[in-house]
């Protein structure tokens, strides 16, 4: 047979290669840092636990994860999930979960950061801008070794040792230009290399939006929230639908009509009034988002459950395999879930589709996972106000939703068309 | 024996819409944050709240609320909007004519063109014309609305500068001619007629044609084809009767959906329809009109089903002993 080498973990492989490649001089500095950490733990537990916050520790797993799931995939490089064929699904998923993994190495630009808004705000993208980097002599407070590298590595979304220009010269003073004006600061104040002003540029990779934030590090962080609402939502859908749909199809009678006639009243209101109703009457954080889309997107699944299982019961097989007395547990899993798992899954993921369109609808709209975060959905919703000057606002979000829910909706249609066949 | 069904049919409707109406009910009273709050500054004078919170009849016990209000539903008034200041009843019956007619507008064409494409690639199935249709329409189906509808205003709008992006009329359209005004209104509503329209077309258009493919394969086709009967009358007689029936429920689903409002696309164009209209009374806590609004759109869906299940009843009289309609 001839060998693939379009295969889906040879592209894990070289996406963490080149992800090393380009930013090995970051991944050394997370690791010196949490070397540092690891030996504050030793000396002082106490205060080793109370420094790590979420951003810390995002840098870390995903430093650790960069070296072990290259050798996990090299490990298991016969396992017939890495061997798959490279498709438009698998590219995507795994390019969003890849994303979802890695966005601090990806981006080291905190989505929220924001300086000198004149000069950066809706950069066409590949622009680049000039950046003076500023001397924090000025304050002279006690940093301990782990809190300096900590501020090196980890993006803030505030910055006040940095400039953002239009350009610059360097005469006796530095001169810089924001938007024609030009201003003039000491050379004292620039922080310099072997005596010259430490200047360099920044690239805007995709532009930037009205408040100057980099349009690229919002979207890979957007990803993640699209990703974690999706998962979690699913997961809650999963199990509500099924076990609904096991008890109302195994039990029957009137615990099945009532099941049943609840899943009409659901399906009665359109889910997105349903969700926009939570939301805006209990708050919209992250989990309470989660929760809502999952609670609105069960009944499908109770459906097919519950109809799977009870034609599962008038089945011959399934018959004699209570008649020789088999345990409810080995019913269960012999009997019952090697049939229904299949349209589960196919159902779960147009789910997840589902709920990621959701997720960026109700952003839309305003009432999505907060401010915290960005969303593809918000970040759509505000670039509506800048249509006429910035194109990119709208267009990278809206092709990266597109490009997820294609390929999710694609992979449902594939495993259900070979399903299909099967029978 | 229709007449029959169709009586038990929507009284089991009702009192799914009645048990809806109830858990909004309580859903509302639970949430936190309070109407009163809208109208008058609690710093102003407690006195005052009370008094507003009273004439709202929030502060009686929750058992007794509801009791008022389910007499007051059957009596068939929902109570005076919070924000508008009028029966509920008026407030739904103003938004209401353009959802009709933007929703029944956007699903008559979704049907015609879907239908017409189906049709067309009918006896193309698998050929170059038919895959390039069938992979253009997965395309367009998984386009967000809400991207579609920005993207559309970005082309025509701000780009072309053809069609208005906003609202349905345009600013002193009184004095205008009965021919000018509806070309004005014409112009106004074609972006968002196509943004609710483009995803659900193509949505139809793949579930009938991957239905039509799937009942040329049955082997009473090959029957029909060799007793010499011509293809075109294999598909109007036996091809899209069968093919159309599953294709009639989910259209049945989508109207519903459509006649409850187009939340986005109203959002997006500033259209005065119900879906934005239950969004304000939601952000605006105003209780009663959410409740209209709820009632309105469940009595839109579940007549829209109804009329869906009377389309299948008429095409396949088997449905009615099949018991579809119960």
């Amino acid at each position: 047979m001839k060998r693939n080498y379009f295969s889906t973990g040879n592209f894990v492989l070289s996406l963490s290669l080149l992800l090393l490649i380009l930013r090995y001089d970051f991944v050394l500095q997370i690791y010196s840092l949490l070397f540092e950490w690891c030996s504050l733990l030793l000396s002082d537990l106490l205060n080793a636990l109370n420094i790590i916050d979420f951003a810390i520790a995002d840098h870390f797993v995903s430093a650790l994860l960069i070296i072990i799931i290259p050798l996990l995939v090299i490990s298991l490089r016969a396992k017939k999930i890495f061997i798959e064929p490279l498709s438009y699904p698998y590219t995507i998923m795994i390019s969003l979960i890849f994303v979802f993994l890695f966005a601090p190495l990806i981006t080291k630009v905190h989505p929220e950061f924001q300086k000198n808004i004149n000069v950066t705000k809706l950069l066409p993208p590949l622009s680049s801008v000039k950046v003076v980097h500023l001397n924090d002599e000025g304050k002279s407070k006690p940093y301990i070794r782990f809190q300096l590298q900590k501020n090196k590595i980890i993006p803030g979304s505030f910055n006040e040792n940095v400039l953002f220009a239009d350009s610059t010269k360097t005469g006796d003073d530095v001169v810089y230009y924001q938007r024609g004006d030009e201003f003039l600061i000491s050379k004292k104040r620039v922080a310099s290399i072997d005596g010259k002003p430490l200047i360099t540029s920044k690239l805007f990779l995709l532009g930037s939006d009205e408040f100057g934030r980099d349009t690229f590090s919002r979207l890979v962080y957007g990803a993640r929230i699209s990703l974690t609402v999706g998962f979690g939502s699913v997961v809650v859908a999963f199990i509500i639908g099924s076990l609904l749909g096991f008890i109302a199809g195994y039990s029957g009678r009137w615990i099945d009509t009532m099941l049943s006639r609840l899943t009409e009243m659901f399906l009665t209101v359109p889910s997105i009034f349903f969700v926009i109703l939570i939301l805006a009457l209990f708050g919209n954080k992250v989990f309470t988002v989660i929760l809502v889309l999952g609670i609105s997107g069960w009944m499908s699944l109770f459906k097919i459950v519950r109809g799977e299982i009870i034609s599962i019961k008038k089945k011959d097989f399934f018959i004699s395999a209570v008649m020789i007395g088999l345990k409810r547990r080995d019913l269960f899993l012999k009997e019952i879930l090697p049939v229904i798992i299949v349209p589960v899954v196919v159902n779960l993921i147009f789910q997840f589709g589902n709920v990621v369109l959701a997720e960026s609808a109700i952003s839309f709209l305003g009432l999505g996972t907060g401010t915290e975060y960005p969303s593809w959905g918000s970040m759509i919703d505000s670039g509506r106000n800048y249509l006429s000057e910035a194109w990119w606002l709208i267009m990278f979000p809206g092709a990266s939703l597109f490009a997820v829910i294609f390929a999710v909706n694609s992979a449902g249609r594939k495993i259900s068309s070979s399903i299909n066949l099967l029978k | 024996m229709i007449a029959k069904a169709v009586i038990k049919r929507i009284f089991y409707s009702l009192v799914v819409l009645f048990l809806l109406i109830t858990f909004l009910f309580f859903l509302i009273r639970l949430a936190p944050g309070n109407p009163a709050d809208k109208f008058i500054s609690p710093k102003l004078n407690a006195e005052l709240v009370h008094q507003t919170e009273n004439s709202f009849g929030i502060n009686e016990p929750l058992h007794v609320q509801y009791l008022k209000f389910v007499s007051s539903v059957f009596s068939g008034s929902l109570g005076i909007s919070y924000t508008y200041r009028i029966p509920v009843e008026k407030v739904v019956l103003q938004f209401l004519p353009f959802t009709v007619f933007f929703a029944l507008t956007s699903f008559l064409l979704q049907i015609f063109c879907s239908v017409l494409l189906a049709l067309f690639s009918a006896n193309k199935i698998n050929k170059p014309v038919d895959k390039l249709l069938a992979a253009s329409s997965l395309i367009i189906y998984a386009v967000p609305s809400f991207f579609t509808g920005v993207f559309l205003i970005y082309i025509f709008s701000v780009q072309l500068n053809l069609f208005p992006s906003s609202g349905v009329s345009s600013f002193g359209n009184e004095s205008f001619t009965w021919v000018e005004r509806l070309i004005d209104y014409s112009l106004h509503l074609i972006l968002p007629i196509l943004t609710l329209s483009l995803s659900g077309a193509a949505m139809f258009y793949k579930y009938l044609r991957d239905e039509i493919e799937i009942e040329y394969q049955k082997p009473f086709v090959r029957f029909l084809k060799s007793h010499g009967y011509e293809e075109k009358v294999i598909l109007r007689k036996h091809i899209l009767p069968n093919a159309l029936n599953p294709f009639v429920s989910v259209a049945g689903v989508e109207l519903g959906a459509l006649l409850s409002g187009a939340v986005i696309t109203e959002v997006i164009f500033g259209l005065p329809g119900m879906g934005r209209l239950t969004l304000e009374a939601v952000l605006s806590r105003d209780y009663p009109l959410v409740i209209g609004c709820t009632l309105a759109s469940g009595v839109m869906v579940i007549a829209a089903n109804l009329f869906a299940d009377l389309v299948k009843a008429f095409l396949d009289k088997r449905t009615l002993q099949g018991g579809v309609l119960q």
